[in-house]
């Protein structure tokens, strides 16, 4: 991993049209701004991490659990 | 061509019908081609099943059945990779989830939808920049109403 020591407002320029910039520095909490084109999709690591996760559960649903999905979409066409 | 799943069997799938998610659903970048797989009856889900993993397929379902007020914001930029877009192509699925032990318990992935490009046949998971749960429970929302598919999008030039 490539480390850089910068203060505020100083930044760091990634490929050709990426910037991250340290805005602000506070109780051990660092604020950035980054500056990247819309196609770059620039997300907190948790967050695609939580994603990550949903999916990989998501993607053990059985087919054979569909069987009470039709149950239940019977249930709700009664309630309609 | 003759597609090969886990969980149905061998599926005839005629090459047109292929949708192309070039980056992947998140956390499985091998599988980029899927088959949306109807069931036989009248049910508002479907199978979003990969073409390169058999074992991988998911549960998807149009938003709209079961959260009416669900909209999600995408800038035009970030479906670039979708080709050229009609507002009127694009189409929205979310991912649910079903533990085997409670189907009752299904959840969806409001957080990170699927829009698909019903024009050129391309998909992306998308990550909403909303704060919406990746696991909102399916049937505890508000009984739903049938309503047409794509309603819940709207397009922007630029939101970031």
């Amino acid at each position: 991993m490539l480390v850089l020591t910068r203060k505020i407002t100083e930044g760091i320029t990634i490929g050709p049209n990426i910037r991250v910039i340290v805005l602000e520095i506070k109780g051990g909490q660092v604020r950035l701004g980054i500056e990247a084109p819309h196609a770059v999709p620039v997300h907190r690591d948790e967050i695609y991490a939580r994603i990550l996760e949903e999916n990989q559960q998501a993607s053990r649903t059985d087919a054979v659990t569909l069987p009470p999905f039709m149950q239940l979409q019977d249930l709700v066409k009664k309630k309609a | 061509m003759i597609i090969h799943s886990t969980r149905f069997g061998d599926i005839d799938c005629p090459e047109e019908k292929i949708v192309k998610i070039p980056s992947g659903i998140i956390g499985f970048p091998l599988s980029t081609r899927y088959l949306v797989l109807d069931h036989d009856r009248d049910v508002p889900f479907k199978w979003l099943q990969s073409l390169d993993q058999e074992e991988l397929a998911f549960v998807i379902v149009d938003p709209v059945w079961f959260k009416p007020d669900y909209r999600v914001t995408i800038a035009l930029d970030e479906i670039m990779e979708l080709g050229r877009v009609d507002e009127r192509d694009l189409v929205l699925f979310v991912i649910l989830t079903i533990p085997s032990d409670d189907p009752s318990r299904m959840t969806a992935n409001l957080r990170g939808p699927v829009i698909v490009n019903a024009g050129t046949r391309m998909a992306k998971q998308l990550i909403l920049r909303d704060e919406f749960p990746t696991r909102a429970p399916v049937l505890h929302e508000a009984p739903m109403l049938p309503a047409a598919a794509g309603h819940s999008i709207s397009l922007v030039e630029c939101h970031r």
